[in-house]
C-alpha cells in the first residue's frame, strides 16, 4: 500500500472548545490519520463541487443505516447521518462528534453525553437531548436487519433528558461496549419524527439524519443518490475540512459483476468501486487509479471448530490444524494487498489486542507431530484415520464473499499435506441459524464480526450466549463477563489479552486472516478515507 | 457409415469432439496428466503456454487440466438433466398419448404450467430447494425441461398409434401393454432421441448458466460452469480463464447439435 | 369464437392458480426461512438469540401451519394483493410495477432485434442460391446458439465498452444504456428464431402452391415473401410463447451482467432471500405473460392461415 500517514497537526486549534471536559478521551494534539485515497501532498487543492460516482457490489434493500449491516450499503447511507462519537480508525480512540464531551458512570451502566449545540437534523428541526432519546428509546424495537443495533443496546433501561443539550442513556448492566457502539452507523441519531416510523417505514424511505449529505432518490438494488447539504457545519473531530462537504452529489450504483466494476473504473465510467479483489489490483493501477484498503477491526476470517466432536474434543487434533495453516501462502495467494495474516483472534487494529503470533506460526511437522500423539495415523491415501474413521472435516461456508472460494482451496490442500481432509459443503445464508441449532458441521469458515470493540469475543465465544462452535465452560466466560463489565480501559485489556490467548491456545477458532476491504478509487478523487468501524467519510473528499 | 461420415467434414468433425469429451471424462489422466486440484501458487494468472496449453487459474493450477477433468462432472450433470426430463417427460408424455381423454387433459394442463414458468425460473427455486452440488443443478435442470419432453413424446406416440401397423396389432389380438412396449414406444423413439441429444447441449449451457448464478459444484471440483464463471471475476486481467473453457462449451455444444441434426435428418430420410 | 376465449380464459386461470401452488410448494421445501436469511451470515447472526428468532418468526407470519399460510396467501392473491416483502417490506406489486418497465423494454427491444435478426437469416439463407453462403448462414443460429448468454455478454462488455468505449457497460439510462444488453438478449433468441424460420421456410418452398406461384409467373422474391414467408410464419409464432420465457429467464443472467434493474434481478435476490411474496409475484406474472401470449397467437393463427378454425372446446390441436 502506497498510503502513508499524514499529521493532521494544522487542525489542532479548531475544535479545541470540543474537547471533553470531563473524562475518557482527549483528541490527541497530532491526530494521525491515514487512508486517504492519494498523498500528493499539495501538489493540487481540494475544491468544492463535482459528483463522485461510485459502483457498489451489493445492495441491502433498506435505506436505514440503523438496521443494515452491510458495508456496500453504508458506504452511501453512512453519509446521511452522524453519530454521537467518532472513532480514529488508527489508535481506536473515541472521539468527540455530536458530542462535545460524555462521561460513563463508575459501574459502566450510565453514559451522559453532552450534546454540540446549533445541530439540526436535514428536515430543519434542532438536535437535542430529547431527539437523541427518541433515536435511542425506538433502537430496541427495530427488526430483524437490525441484528447489530439491538445487540448494542442489550438491557437498555432507557434515556433521561438531563436539560436541552444534555442525555444520560442507562442500561441495566454494565456495559463497556456502548461507548465505541455510538460511534457506528447502528447507533447513529436520527430525526424523533423518523424514529417514530416503523422499521420498514424506514427502510423504504430512509431516515432524516444530521449528515454532511441527505439521501435525495434510493432504488433498491439499483442505486442511491446524495447530495450535499450546505449548512453543514458539525462534522466529526477527526475530519479536515469545516463546513459543508466538498463534494455537490453522490451517485451509488449498485454493479454485481467485479469484472463490470473493475472495467468501469478503469475505463472511467465510475470514480470509486468496491469489493476488490488481489487479481484486479494490477489492472486498476495500471489505468492510473489508486487502491484505498482498510483492516475491518474485530474478528477476522478463521475456522471455527466445533468443540463438540468426538474427534475435535482432542486439543491436539485443532492445535494441529491451528499450525497447519500457512497463512503467509494463503494471504499473498488469494487476499487483497495489505491483507495480514492473523496474529491473534482479534484483528491487529482493535483496541485490546495482543500479539500472539508465536501460537499461529506455521509449522506442518509440528501438526503431524500433535496428530501422531493425538492417535491419528495416515492411511493409503494420506488421509490420517484413527478407529477406523477418517479425520474428514465437515466445513460450512457461504460464498457471499468472493475470495472465500480460492481461500477454502488452498486451505484444503494444506491441511491435505498433514492428512486433514477439509470436506467443503456451501450453505445459503438463510439455512445458518438452523445449522447453529443441528450443530451439524465440524468446522465453520468465516466467523468475521466487525466491530471495533474487543466485546466481540463476548458476542460470539461466551457460552452463555449463541455459542456457535460449542466451546466447554471453562474460565474464559468469567473473563468476557468481567471485561464488558471493566470500565478502567487498561484492566479491561488485561482481561481481554487473557481471553484472546485462551482461545488461541485450545483452538476453539483458528484465526486465519485479518479482514481488509480494499476500494479502487480514480486517480482524480482524494482524501476518501476509512473511518473506524469499516464505513467511509466522504465529506473530506473531493475531486480534481 | 465411415463413408458418410468422411463426406460429412462437420459431422466427423462434431463426432471427433464429442469423443474427445467422453475419452475425457472416462480416462483425464490420458489426456492430461497434470493435477487439477493441485497448483503452485507463485505460479498463478500465467497466460496459455506450451507447458500449460490453457494457462493457470488463480491458485496456479492448469486450466487444461481442470477442463479435462471437469468433463466427467459435466458430462454427468447433463447426461442426468437429460435423463431426468426424459425419463419423466416420456413417461408424461406417453401416458397421455396413449391414455386420451381425461388423463391426456389433465396431464397436458400439468405441462402447460410447467411450460408457463421460465425454465431458469423453475430451476433457480428447485435447485435452492434441493441444495447446491453438481446432481442437485442436473436434476434441477432436467426437471424444466420435462415439460418439452413430454410434448414431443405425446405428439410422437398420437402419431404411431393412428399408423396402420398398430391398429393391425390390435385386430391380430396383441394387448395394449404389448402394443406400447413393443410398436409404439419403438415407432416413437426417433425424434425423442433427437430431442434428447439436443436437450444434451441445452443441458450443458443451462448447467453452466445456473454456475454462472452460483450454483455450482463445490470446490474444488473443476465443473466446466464453475470454471467459466469463476473465470469471469478476472476478466480484466486473465483473459483465457473464462474464454477458453467457455470455448470448450460452445464446441461441445454445437457439436451435440450438429449430431442431433444427422439424426433427425436421417430419421426423416429414412 | 366467444365460447372459446372464454374456455381459453378459464384455463388460463387454472394455469395461473398451479403456477402459484408450484411456486408456494417449492419454497415451502426450501431448507431455513426467510427471517433466518434476514438475519444475515457470520457473526452478525451468532449474535441473535434464538427467542429473538421466534418472536422474529411470528411477527412476519412464518410460525404458522404451512396450510394456513397458504390459504391466507392465495386468498389475499386472488384479490390482486401478492403481500409485502419480507426483505424490504414493500408491497410486492410496488416492486414488480417498478421492475417491470425496465425489464419490458429490455424484452422487447431484444425481441424486435431477433425477430429482424432472425428472419434476415432465415430468409437470406432459403433466398440465396449460392451453396457455400447457404451452409454459412444455417450453420449460424446452431453455432450461436451453443453460446452461453452471459459469456455473450461478458465478451461485448470487455470489448464494446472497456476496450473501446462505445457503449456504458451499466446503467438504465437512455438508448445507449440499452445496446449492449437487448443485442445480448438477442442473440440467442435470434437463432431460435432464424432455425424454426428457415426449416419452415425450406418446407414451405417445396409445397405445390408455391410451384403454382412460380408457374403463374410471380418473382421470386414474391414467391418467397408474399407465400412461403406467410406460411413459414405460422411455425414461429407458434414458439412465440416460449420466446418470451425464455427472454424472461434469460433477462435473469443480462440484468445480472450488465448491472440492470429489473424483474431478473429481483427474482434472483427474492429466491436467495427466500422472499416467498416477491417469488410468487413474479411466477404468477411470467406464468400470466405465457398464457397471454400464446392466447394471442391462437387468436392470431387464422389470420395467418386461414385453414385453421377456433373451436369452442378444445383450440387448434
Amino acid at each position: 500500500m502506497s498510503r502513508t500517514p499524514v499529521c493532521r497537526t494544522a487542525r489542532r486549534g479548531r475544535r479545541l472548545h470540543a474537547l471533553p471536559i470531563a473524562l475518557v478521551a482527549l483528541l490527541p494534539l497530532a491526530a494521525c490519520a491515514s487512508g486517504g485515497a492519494d498523498d500528493d501532498g499539495g501538489a493540487t487543492t481540494a475544491r468544492p463541487g463535482g459528483t463522485l460516482t461510485f459502483a457498489v457490489a451489493t445492495d441491502a434493500g433498506c435505506a436505514d443505516p440503523q438496521q443494515v449491516g452491510s458495508s456496500d450499503t453504508l458506504y452511501s447511507l453512512r453519509q446521511t447521518v452522524d453519530s454521537l462519537t467518532d472513532q480514529n480508525p488508527e489508535t481506536g480512540e473515541i472521539v468527540p462528534w455530536l458530542a462535545a464531551s460524555w462521561e460513563v458512570s463508575k459501574d459502566a451502566k450510565t453514559f451522559t453525553f453532552r450534546l454540540r449545540p446549533g445541530v439540526t437534523f436535514s428536515d430543519g428541526t434542532p438536535l437535542t437531548a430529547q431527539a437523541v432519546k427518541d433515536s435511542f428509546d425506538a433502537v430496541p424495537k427495530l427488526g430483524a436487519l437490525a441484528v447489530q443495533a439491538t445487540g448494542y443496546v442489550e438491557g437498555y433501561a432507557g434515556t433521561e433528558v438531563v436539560d436541552d443539550l444534555t442525555a444520560a442513556i442507562s442500561f441495566k448492566q454494565p456495559n463497556a461496549q456502548f461507548l465505541q457502539a455510538t460511534t457506528t452507523s447502528a447507533l447513529a441519531v436520527v430525526s424523533s419524527a423518523s424514529a417514530k416510523r416503523t422499521p420498514q417505514e424506514r427502510c423504504t424511505d430512509g431516515v432524516v439524519g444530521t449528515g454532511p449529505f441527505v439521501l435525495a432518490d434510493y432504488t433498491p438494488n439499483q442505486s442511491a443518490t446524495l447530495t450535499r447539504r450546505d449548512d453543514y457545519a458539525w462534522g466529526s473531530s477527526l475530519w479536515k475540512k469545516e463546513g459543508a462537504a466538498y463534494l455537490d452529489k453522490l451517485v451509488f450504483t449498485v454493479v454485481p459483476e467485479s469484472g463490470v466494476r473493475t472495467g468501469s473504473l478503469t475505463s472511467g465510467q465510475v470514480d470509486a468501486i468496491g469489493r476488490l479483489a488481489q487479481a484486479e489490483e494490477a489492472a486498476i493501477k495500471g489505468a492510473g487509479a489508486g487502491l484505498v484498503g482498510y483492516t475491518i477491526p474485530g474478528i477476522g476470517y478463521n475456522l471455527g471448530l466445533n468443540s463438540s466432536k468426538p474427534a475435535l474434543q482432542d486439543v491436539k487434533v485443532r492445535q494441529a490444524v491451528k499450525v497447519a495453516i500457512n497463512r503467509k501462502q494463503i494471504v499473498e495467494t488469494v487476499f487483497s494487498s495489505g491483507t495480514r495474516p492473523a496474529t491473534s483472534v482479534l484483528a491487529e487494529n482493535t483496541p485490546g489486542y495482543t500479539d500472539l503470533s508465536a501460537e499461529l506460526a506455521y509449522d506442518s511437522e509440528q501438526a503431524k507431530k500433535l496428530l501422531d500423539d493425538a492417535g491419528w495415523t495416515p492411511g493409503p491415501d494420506g488421509i490420517r484415520t484413527k478407529d477406523g474413521a477418517k479425520l474428514t472435516l465437515k466445513t460450512v461456508w457461504f460464498s457471499n464473499v468472493a475470495v472465500f472460494k480460492p481461500a477454502l482451496e488452498l486451505l484444503q490442500q494444506q491441511l491435505k499435506d498433514v492428512g486433514i481432509d477439509l470436506a467443503l459443503t456451501e450453505l445459503q445464508v438463510a439455512q445458518f441459524p438452523a445449522l447453529l441449532k443441528s450443530g451439524d458441521f465440524d468446522a465453520f469458515w468465516g466467523g468475521n464480526y466487525n466491530r471495533a470493540d474487543p466485546d466481540a469475543l463476548r458476542t460470539l465465544y461466551s457460552t452463555k450466549l449463541v455459542n456457535a462452535y460449542r466451546v466447554p465452560a471453562s474460565p474464559l466466560d468469567a473473563l468476557l463477563d468481567q471485561q464488558a463489565a471493566e470500565p478502567d480501559p487498561a484492566r479491561r485489556d488485561g482481561l481481554v489479552a487473557e481471553a484472546q490467548r485462551l482461545i488461541v491456545t485450545n483452538a476453539y477458532v483458528v484465526p486465519v486472516v485479518d479482514q481488509r476491504t480494499v476500494l479502487g478509487v480514480s486517480g482524480k478523487v482524494h482524501d476518501l478515507r476509512f473511518a473506524g468501524s469499516g464505513d467511509i467519510h466522504l465529506h473530506d473528499a473531493w475531486k480534481s | 457409415m465411415t463413408t458418410s461420415l468422411l463426406r460429412r467434414p462437420g459431422l466427423a468433425l462434431s463426432v471427433l469432439v464429442v469423443a474427445l469429451v467422453v475419452l475425457a471424462a472416462c480416462l483425464p489422466g490420458l489426456l492430461a496428466p497434470a493435477d487439477p486440484l493441485r497448483g503452485v501458487p507463485e505460479q498463478r494468472f500465467q497466460p496459455p503456454s506450451a507447458s500449460h496449453w490453457f494457462g493457470t487459474d488463480e491458485l496456479g493450477r492448469d486450466l487444461y487440466a481442470r477442463v479435462v477433468h471437469g468433463a466427467a462432472l459435466s458430462l454427468k450433470a447433463t447426461l442426468v438433466a437429460v435423463a431426468v426430463a426424459f425419463v419423466a417427460g416420456g413417461a408424461i408424455g406417453g401416458v397421455a398419448g396413449f391414455a386420451g381423454g381425461r388423463i391426456d387433459g389433465v396431464l397436458m394442463r400439468a405441462v402447460d404450467v410447467l411450460l408457463s414458468i421460465p425454465a431458469l425460473f423453475l430451476s433457480l427455486a428447485l435447485v435452492t430447494a434441493l441444495g447446491r452440488g453438481t446432481l442437485n443443478v442436473a436434476v434441477a435442470v432436467g426437471a424444466a425441461s420435462v415439460a418439452a419432453f413430454s410434448r414431443v413424446m405425446r405428439a410422437e406416440v398420437l402419431r404411431v398409434r393412428q399408423a396402420a401397423y398398430v391398429d393391425a396389432a390390435r385386430v391380430c389380438g396383441v394387448r395394449w401393454g404389448g402394443v406400447l412396449f413393443r410398436h409404439v414406444l419403438p415407432n416413437a423413439r426417433g425424434p425423442v432421441i433427437a430431442l434428447a441429444t439436443l436437450d444434451l447441449g441445452t443441458a450443458v449451457l443451462a448447467v453452466a448458466s445456473l454456475g454462472f448464478l452460483g450454483y455450482g459444484a463445490p470446490p474444488p471440483a473443476p465443473e466446466w460452469g464453475t470454471l467459466i464463471s469463476g473465470g469471469r471475476d478476472y476478466l480484466a486481467n486473465a483473459w483465457w480463464l473464462s474464454t477458453l473453457p467457455g470455448l470448450v462449451v460452445v464446441a461441445t455444444v454445437l457439436s451435440l447439435n450438429r449430431i442431433a441434426r444427422a439424426l433427425d435428418g436421417e430419421r426423416l430420410h429414412r | 369464437m366467444r365460447l372459446y376465449v372464454l374456455h381459453r380464459m378459464g384455463q388460463a386461470a387454472v394455469v395461473l392458480w398451479a403456477a402459484y401452488t408450484v411456486s408456494f410448494l417449492i419454497l415451502v421445501l426450501l431448507p431455513g426461512d426467510a427471517i433466518a436469511a434476514l438475519t444475515g451470515a457470520g457473526g452478525a447472526a451468532a449474535s441473535v438469540s434464538p427467542e429473538r428468532l421466534a418472536e422474529l418468526r411470528r411477527e412476519y407470519g412464518v410460525d404458522k401451519p404451512v396450510l394456513v399460510q397458504y390459504g391466507t396467501h392465495l386468498a389475499d392473491a386472488v384479490r390482486g394483493d401478492f403481500g409485502a416483502s419480507f426483505a424490504t417490506g414493500r408491497p410486492v406489486g410496488s416492486l414488480i410495477a417498478e421492475a417491470l418497465p425496465q425489464t419490458l423494454t429490455l424484452t422487447l427491444t431484444a425481441l424486435a432485434l431477433a425477430l429482424v435478426l432472425g428472419a434476415g437469416v432465415a430468409l437470406a439463407a432459403t433466398y440465396g442460391s449460392r451453396p457455400w453462403l447457404r451452409q454459412l448462414l444455417l450453420s449460424l443460429p446452431p453455432l450461436v446458439g451453443s453460446v452461453p448468454a452471459f459469456w455473450v455478454g461478458l465478451m461485448l462488455i470487455q470489448f464494446l465498452s472497456f476496450r473501446f468505449r462505445i457503449f456504458p457497460a451499466f446503467g438504465d439510462d437512455g438508448w445507449r444504456g440499452l445496446v449492449l444488453p437487448a443485442l445480448t438478449l438477442a442473440v440467442p433468441t435470434a437463432a431460435i428464431v432464424a432455425q424454426v424460420l428457415a426449416r419452415s421456410l425450406t418446407t414451405a418452398l417445396a409445397e405445390p402452391y408455391v410451384r403454382t406461384a412460380r408457374a403463374k409467373g410471380a418473382g421470386p422474391v414474391r414467391v418467397h415473401l408474399r407465400h412461403a414467408l406467410r406460411n413459414a410464419s405460422l411455425p414461429a409464432l407458434t414458439v412465440a410463447g416460449l420466446l418470451v420465457g425464455g427472454l424472461l429467464a434469460n433477462s435473469v443472467l443480462v440484468e445480472t451482467v450488465f448491472s440492470r434493474n429489473g424483474l431478473g434481478r429481483v427474482i434472483v435476490a427474492a429466491v436467495t432471500a427466500q422472499d416467498v411474496p416477491v417469488v410468487q409475484g413474479v411466477v404468477v406474472l411470467s406464468a400470466a405473460v405465457f398464457v397471454v401470449v400464446n392466447l394471442i397467437v391462437d387468436l392470431l393463427s387464422p389470420l395467418v392461415d386461414p385453414r385453421i378454425v377456433l373451436t369452442g372446446t378444445g383450440g387448434r390441436t
